[in-house]
């Protein structure tokens, strides 16, 4: 064992991490090396300060206020499955497709008085002539969120006094779903590509990063990485890709990318990190060049502890 | 994974009715919706888990929100638990995304309001009282410096190196459990753990 990889080793050897016989090239490389020794016993220091650290506990008022919280959240959640499970039945029967934020041309059709009655609590209500029908809302929407480009056609029953609209709107609404929902995971492929927010594509990454090896949530990340205007998204879809995402070329070429031309600091020496961890000869050249030749300090020591891990010392 | 023992702790003494029952069909039949068996799975874990949550965040109102997202991500992916591992494992795999998520929130939000954690005036640790009153004051300053100095290099951390660091050194977790646990392989947590001891010498070596 060698000063690198006993320092390498430190704290595995403090928490008994290692195996037998790297235990004992441990042992045998610190009781040669003076130097090492002074490491391990700066370690087992910075060990008793961080045991000054105060263990917080609960309080029994945190625990009932948690508790109370979390009741009422269920309940909410009780209550919103019943009407999602009719909004999906409905959704279903229509054909109903939304995607965000294109305009959707919308049927409203009005429902018979029973299902509108059903749903009219959680609804809009809009009034209708003496007959009071009500007009069924999907989701959370609310008529008073809606605004209409266009009206194209309207066409009243006089059997039953109810009254179709077709209407072209933009219009805002919830959309409810599993990732494994195509539609759920185009709207977040295209905020993450797109949308102005930088905290809704934070946010979209963060779902999206649990399939990060379906091809449309790849290409999502990769770009992001390469293109997003923010630190912060740029260093979340790194750091989905690099842990989630199968090893490619492209996941490859996305992190030189990074390390080479990102002008936050942070992110690059993120990417170094994870290049190092994936022992890919391909990507010593530009550590080398960065090792040499990158005008920051740091990036260059970085670059050079890459390197030395990718040539297994 | 005996590292998973230490944090589901001992299962508290029980005065529902529901005492006695093995975790086992509580899990069956929170599954089939019974929402008094959820409530008594909750009561198993919330403490150890709140305990754990506390750990990483600034606030108890953060802590508050965390335990809830965490115990809503469970009661909503219950029905996929398969029993083909401890349930306390599937548990604390859920609370461990949470918490993962928010320090990632945390981190990017830190970075776009361009704030470092040397400006940041929370610290959750200063508002401990200190458990005894009669110290010497100057020994009880020096006490307090060292733990923010403390909140604040663990807040420098990455996410995943916080993460697997508090598992690792103040949990008393193997690093193969908290592998498992954070949805990672036993060499990047060791790889976290690595830079997360680096760091931690750089920030307090002056402590040392």
């Amino acid at each position: 064992m060698n000063c690198l990889q006993f320092d390498e080793s430190i704290a595995l050897y403090l928490y008994d991490e290692l195996s037998e016989e790297q235990r004992a090239g441990f042992e045998t490389h610190l009781a040669a090396c003076a130097q090492c020794g002074a490491r391990l016993e700066e370690t087992r220091r910075l060990h008793r300060v961080l045991s000054e650290r105060p263990s917080p506990q609960p309080t029994p008022e945190l625990l009932v206020q948690c508790r109370a919280a979390l009741d009422d959240a269920l309940d909410r959640e009780l209550a919103g499955v019943s009407w999602k499970s009719l909004f999906e039945q409905w959704a279903s029967t229509l054909g109903a497709i939304s995607r965000l934020p294109a305009a959707a041309t919308l049927a409203l059709v009005v429902l018979g008085f029973t299902l509108g009655w059903t749903l009219r609590p959680h609804s809009g209500a809009v009034r209708g002539g003496p007959g009071n029908a009500t007009l069924s809302a999907m989701g959370d929407t609310d008529l008073n969120n809606m605004r209409i480009n266009a009206i194209s056609q309207v066409a009243p029953s006089p059997q039953n006094g109810e009254v179709r609209i077709t209407v072209n709107a933009e219009r805002q609404m919830t959309l409810e779903g599993s990732l494994d929902d195509p539609r759920i995971r185009q709207v977040l492929v295209e905020a993450v590509k797109g949308y102005d927010n930088p905290g809704i594509r934070h946010d979209s990454m963060e779902v999206l990063a649990r399939q990060a090896d379906e091809p449309p949530v790849r290409s999502a990340l990769l770009y992001a990485i390469q293109n997003d205007p923010n630190a912060g998204v740029r260093l979340d879809a790194l750091n989905a890709a690099a842990q989630r995402m199968e090893w490619c070329p492209e996941l490859r070429q996305a992190l030189l990318n990074t390390v080479e031309h990102d002008r936050n600091r942070g992110v690059r020496v993120a990417a170094i990190d994870f290049l190092a961890d994936h022992a890919d000869q391909a990507t010593l050249p530009a550590l080398e060049r960065l090792a040499t030749r990158d005008p920051d300090r740091y990036v260059r020591l970085k670059s050079v502890r890459a390197i030395r891990k990718l040539q297994g010392y | 994974m005996d590292g998973c023992l230490t944090l589901a702790g001992n299962i508290p003494a029980q005065s529902s009715s529901l005492a006695g029952e093995d975790e086992s069909a509580l899990i069956r039949r929170a599954q089939h919706g019974d929402r008094a068996a959820f409530d008594a799975l909750v009561r198993l874990y919330d403490q150890q888990v709140l305990r754990l949550v506390l750990k990483m965040v600034q606030s108890p109102d953060e802590a508050r929100d965390l335990y809830q997202e965490a115990f809503l991500k469970i009661y909503r992916s219950l029905s996929r638990f398969r029993f083909e591992s401890r349930f306390s494992t599937w548990l604390y795999r859920v609370v461990m995304n949470v918490c993962f998520d928010h320090l990632r929130r945390q981190k990017a939000r830190d970075e776009v309001q361009g704030v470092d954690s040397e400006d940041s005036d929370t610290d959750f640790f200063q508002t401990i009282a200190d458990d005894q009153p009669g110290r010497d004051p100057e020994r009880t300053l020096r006490a307090s410096e060292i733990r923010r100095r403390i909140g604040r290099a663990l807040a420098r951390l990455g996410p995943r190196e916080r993460m697997v660091f508090e598992l690792r050194h103040f949990q008393g977790l193997k690093l193969r459990a908290i592998g498992e646990l954070c949805g990672t392989s036993e060499e990047t947590a060791k790889n976290s753990l690595f830079r997360a001891t680096q760091k931690l010498r750089l920030q307090l070596g002056d402590l040392v």
